[in-house]
């Protein structure tokens, strides 16, 4: 009976331990919902509608399984993204990296969000959208105008990817995957 | 939802004993509701919390604004399971919390998502759900999708959709009637649930035009309708389409008759009966249109179904208040149902046989009504006493075996209300049938011996009053009474004194006992007891003063007060103490009512322009103040009526005028209520020009222009005129308003120097007879009827041609007599071949007047009327009857 239990453990955690949540958020039209469908199915389009709400999807990456809650952007659903945030593995924040405009209000809104008792040490992820535009930043002008130096209660990691042309999308999921089981 | 719930089981009592609901309790539930935060779903679990969660919602629990936030979000992320029983749990409970619009939001995505998917259940769900939360932006970004639903083929989802709209019309009505092409499509579908809320959405979309109701109901009629409850929904559209056309369609000749007939033999039960319900409410039926709807109603009678049996009976019973021939087919099935276990079905029995019984079945009747009686709730016994005195009404006859109920039910337990009824039956019955008078009378002393309620005592204890003195023997009455100043509370001894000394000053033999019972009571406790007492004393001369005549001493007992309590009141509150006694002669009679005028003005107001307020002074003491604060009018003497304000001028012209009349004893004033409604104008030196040539009696003694009128500012300018005195002189006068006219800058709002001379035709003012009478009530008509006795009475028939129906004739000779319908007499049952209205009010030079009149009317719509009067003065009598001659 013993071995039985031990074995059934052992199937569980194939299956059930390399399962995790992510939230997905960032300003609108910073490419939330594209990311999800690169992720999910490698598919690109280039007119999205905007997100009323939130998208779940549920994507299986080797054996971990990512629930992602891509959550809308546009400000009033900002509020409402620390609820989905609470005990996920990690948060993803997306950020367009050729919209200069908006990126101070993407910084307000980080540090903003950041700073919920709820929400502390969920390691971070802020990734640079669209950098198959030739005016997006680099990774060190996006650090330094988004202040992530300045984060120190959590694990912060940036890379700078593109949607479009797919660049870095697997050293994303890599990160993820990898913080999958320092969760658990 | 839109899944068939499980049926639940006819034994109630195996569940009880386990129900799952058994001490559920919000702060547990709330706990348990965290399962939906959890990384690892258990739908089971989740399904059986918002079940609980659903349940202390509709046990009427209310969750704080901060709890149904949270469980609200918590909800939401259960979106992330597959599973489809949860799903649809999900959906129930996002629209049982309602949460707020800037929350809701969030499962937009979600919904639309679902409304899309492959699953049809979701599908159906979604759209449920989506349209309860979507707003008027949302809901033009998916009318795309749920166009498409209503024309699904899956049943549940067009159901859902077409509910939506249902839903959704009374909010954004212009999107669903886009949909009418689809909808259209719908009622031909096959499923029977599509087809009824496809026809219910279709006819709302249309229901205000009358015409495309009409086409939709006969094209329908023609037999495309499967499922009973589309067909239920047709009968009532048609037989609002047939009540609509009623005005205009011959007799006899009814369209849809047939289709409504033949649902009669259709095979759904629902059908037949409302079909027969529609039969039997058709406006003017007649027995041989009733007589299929009745056969197929009693063999509802006796069906086994409870439903059945009392949608049938119930029809039954208003059907009898109308055409209590048409049912006594029914009488012996409904006796059977006197039995019935179900109570409502006995109550509703009982009386339709009431209304339908002859005189031979009474006794019967009474004897089984006896048996139930003390198993049914209160307002059934109501309902039966009231059955009870309409037939005793009926079969005068048969007061002896009625009465005798009615005391023997009155000494029973109950409640007010019921009592209330009994007492009120008795009471009636005495004043009706006059052979009931003494026994009555004994029934309801017998009744306060032993009352609760003081209410009733005291009603009692007045009404004996009047009526005691005048029976064969007075003095059996007094022990009742004086027991009252005994034993009863402060309220019931102080009418019971008033009882005493209304005996002793119509029953001479009885006087000096009533004194000496009145004197007994000059010690009682209460102040009020005490002075009624000593006040009696007084008056009736029991204290050895000088008697006042007996004329006086009668009319201050028994006569009514002729002023309506609620001007009394004001007065008595505006009445400060002083060396001069309160005048009751200086309280107004004419009973206040906002003019319509004024109604109007406020309804207009919003759209900014209209006509505001064109009466700014609409009671009888204002208008007296403005007459008596213009110099030239003061000298009139007392002001006798003004008139409701008579619009002059088409509603939305550019000056608004209306008039009231002021009637004086021997002076009429003509107040006119001026609006300007052009901002680029400002009038002045404004008078109304008055052709007096078809008004021969009249001649202009005065008038007041009013200086200036500026835009929406009303103004009033008056015209007086003199009439030979007392004479109710009548005539036309025609009206234009003249003015100087100055351009205004609408910007500066400056008028301009020089103005140009203009004038305004208005329309024709009549005065007429009405003017000259006072609309004064009387509470009780009869009292008043034989008090003012026969001596000018004057009676007279005429023919008032053929009319459109009793009530338009009735509602004619009120207005054109101006008299104060009394008793509720000016309503009329809705299809009476005759009926009597009672007028009452006060003629020029305060002479009282009472008018009978009664209405007949023969199948040919000819309306007879005999008009009685009764007025303190012949000629008065005789120019009521010159009224209607002339009229």
């Amino acid at each position: 009976m013993g071995l039985w239990e031990a074995f059934l453990n052992w199937l569980r955690s194939l299956f059930f331990k390399q399962e995790m949540e992510l939230s997905l958020i960032g300003l609108q039209n910073a490419g939330k919902t594209s990311l999800v469908n690169v992720i999910a199915t490698g598919g690109y389009s280039e007119d999205m509608i905007p997100t009323v709400g939130f998208n779940m999807r549920k994507v299986t990456k080797g054996n971990v399984t990512i629930k992602l809650w891509d959550l809308g952007g546009q400000p009033r659903f900002r509020s409402m993204w620390e609820r989905y945030c609470r005990a996920v593995s990690s948060i993803v924040y997306v950020v367009d990296a050729a919209d200069y405009d908006n990126l101070s209000v993407s910084r307000r809104e980080l540090h903003d969000l950041l700073s919920k008792p709820s929400l502390n040490g969920i390691p971070l992820l802020v990734l640079g959208n669209k950098i198959d535009k030739k005016e997006a930043l680099s990774k060190q002008d996006l650090t330094e105008e988004m202040d992530l130096k300045s984060i120190t209660d959590r694990e912060v990691c940036c890379f700078m990817i593109s949607c479009k042309n797919s660049t870095n999308i697997d050293t994303v999921i890599d990160w993820l995957v990898k913080h999958s089981k320092s969760k658990n | 939802m839109a899944q068939p719930l499980v049926k639940k089981d006819d034994d109630r009592d195996d569940e009880a004993e386990y129900s799952p609901f058994l001490g559920i309790e919000k702060g547990a539930v709330l706990q348990e509701a965290r399962v939906f935060n959890d990384p690892q779903l258990d739908s089971r679990r989740c399904s059986q919390v918002i079940t609980k969660l659903l349940y202390l919602l509709n046990q009427g629990e209310t969750f704080t604004k901060v709890e149904a936030t949270e469980v609200f979000f918590s909800v939401t992320k259960l979106f992330q399971s597959r599973d489809i029983g949860l799903r649809r749990m999900v959906y129930l409970i996002i629209k049982e919390l309602s949460p707020s619009a800037d929350e809701v939001i969030i499962v937009t995505s979600s919904l639309m998502k679902d409304m899309n998917s492959k699953t049809d259940m979701y599908r159906a769900n979604a759209i449920r759900v989506l349209c309860r939360i979507t707003d008027g932006t949302l809901l033009t970004q998916i009318e795309r999708y749920l166009k498409q639903a209503i024309v699904d083929k899956n049943p549940v989802v067009a159901s859902a959709a077409l509910v939506s709209g249902i839903h959704l019309l009374q909010t954004n009505p212009e999107i669903v009637k886009r949909w009418s092409n689809e909808v259209q499509e719908a009622v031909q579908s096959r499923a029977a649930l599509v087809q009824f809320h496809a026809l219910a959405l279709l006819h709302q979309i249309r229901q205000n035009d009358r015409l495309a109701v009409s086409k939709l109901v006969t094209s329908l009629t023609r037999g495309t309708a499967r499922s009973p409850l589309a067909q239920c929904l047709l009968i009532r559209y048609t037989s609002q389409v047939i009540r609509e056309s009623a005005g205009n369609a011959q007799m006899g000749d009814r369209p849809f008759y047939d289709y409504l007939e033949g649902c009669l033999r259709h095979k759904a039960e629902m059908v037949i009966f409302e079909a027969a319900r529609a039969i039997t409410e058709l406006h003017g039926v007649t027995t041989r249109e009733l007589t299929p709807a009745i056969t197929v109603l009693q063999l509802f009678l006796s069906s086994s179904k409870p439903v059945l049996r009392f949608a049938a009976v119930r029809t039954l019973n208003k059907v009898a208040m109308t055409h209590p021939m048409a049912v006594t087919n029914c009488n012996i099935d409904m006796e059977s149902l006197i039995s019935d276990q179900n109570r409502s079905i006995a109550t509703l029995a009982i009386t339709t046989l009431l209304k339908t019984g002859n005189e031979s079945s009474v006794d019967r009747l009474m004897k089984q009504i006896t048996n139930f009686m003390s198993d049914i709730a209160d307002e059934f016994k109501i309902v039966v006493v009231e059955a009870i005195r309409s037939l005793c009404l009926k079969f005068p006859l048969k007061y002896r075996a009625l009465m005798n109920f009615l005391s023997n039910i009155l000494r029973e337990e109950g409640g007010f209300e019921y009592k209330k009824a009994i007492v009120d039956s008795i009471v009636i019955l005495i004043r009706d049938i006059p052979d009931a008078k003494e026994s009555g009378l004994l029934h309801l002393c017998e009744f306060i011996e032993d009352c609760e309620f003081t209410y009733l005592s005291t009603q009692i204890l007045h009404f004996l009053g009047i009526e005691g003195p005048k029976t064969s023997d007075p003095s059996k009455y007094i022990r009742y009474i004086y027991n009252r100043v005994h034993l009863e509370n402060a309220t019931v001894r102080a009418s019971a004194v008033s009882t005493l000394a209304k005996f002793g000053a119509l029953v001479d033999s009885l006087k000096p006992r009533v004194f000496i019972l009145l004197r007994r009571c000059l010690f009682d406790s209460d102040d009020e007891v005490r002075d009624r007492a000593t006040l009696y004393l007084n008056t009736l001369g029991g204290d050895g003063s000088v008697v006042e005549t007996d004329s006086d001493v009668k009319d201050f007992l028994f006569g009514s007060l002729d002023v309506p309590l609620v001007n009394l009141e004001t007065c008595l509150k505006n009445y400060e103490a002083s060396e001069e006694p309160f005048d009751i002669n200086s309280v107004p009679k004419e009973i206040k009512s906002q003019p319509l005028a004024e109604k109007k003005a406020q309804s207009k107001k919003p759209t900014g322009l209209g006509a505001p307020p064109s009466a700014p002074v609409s009671t009888v003491d204002a208008y007296e103040k403005l007459l008596s604060s213009i110099p030239e009018f003061s000298n009139f003497g007392k002001l006798f009526k003004s008139s409701a304000p008579v619009e002059l001028t088409e509603p939305e012209t550019e000056y608004a005028v209306n008039v009231v009349k002021h009637i004086f004893d021997s002076h009429v004033v003509f107040q006119y209520n001026c609006t300007n409604t052009i901002p680029e104008q400002l009038l002045e030196n404004v008078i109304v020009a008055v052709d007096a040539s078809e008004a021969e009696e009249f001649s202009e003694v005065a008038s007041k222009p009013l200086a200036s009128l500026p835009y929406d500012t009303p103004g009033q300018t008056f015209l007086a005129f003199e009439r030979p005195e007392g004479v109710p002189a009548v005539g036309k006068f025609s009206n234009t308003l003249r003015f100087i006219v100055k351009e205004v800058d609408p910007t500066t709002g400056e008028a301009e120097e020089d103005g140009v001379e203009d004038e305004y035709q208005l329309e024709d003012l009549e005065v007429v007879p009405a003017d000259y009478i006072l609309k004064v009530p009387v509470f009780n008509f009869r009292n008043a009827w034989e008090s003012m006795g026969p001596d000018f009475e004057r009676i007279d028939e005429y023919g008032l041609g053929q009319r459109e129906s009793l009530t338009e004739a009735v509602n004619t000779v009120i207005n054109l007599l101006g008299l104060q319908p009394c008793e509720g007499t000016e309503v009329l049952a809705s299809n009476s071949r005759s009926h009597t209205c009672l007028l009452s009010g006060v003629y020029i030079g305060n002479v009282k007047v009472l008018v009978r009149l009664s209405f007949g009317i023969d199948s040919s719509r000819e309306v007879a009327m005999k008009l009685a009067v009764r007025s303190e003065d012949e000629a008065v009598s005789d120019a009521i009857h010159e009224i209607v001659g002339s009229g």
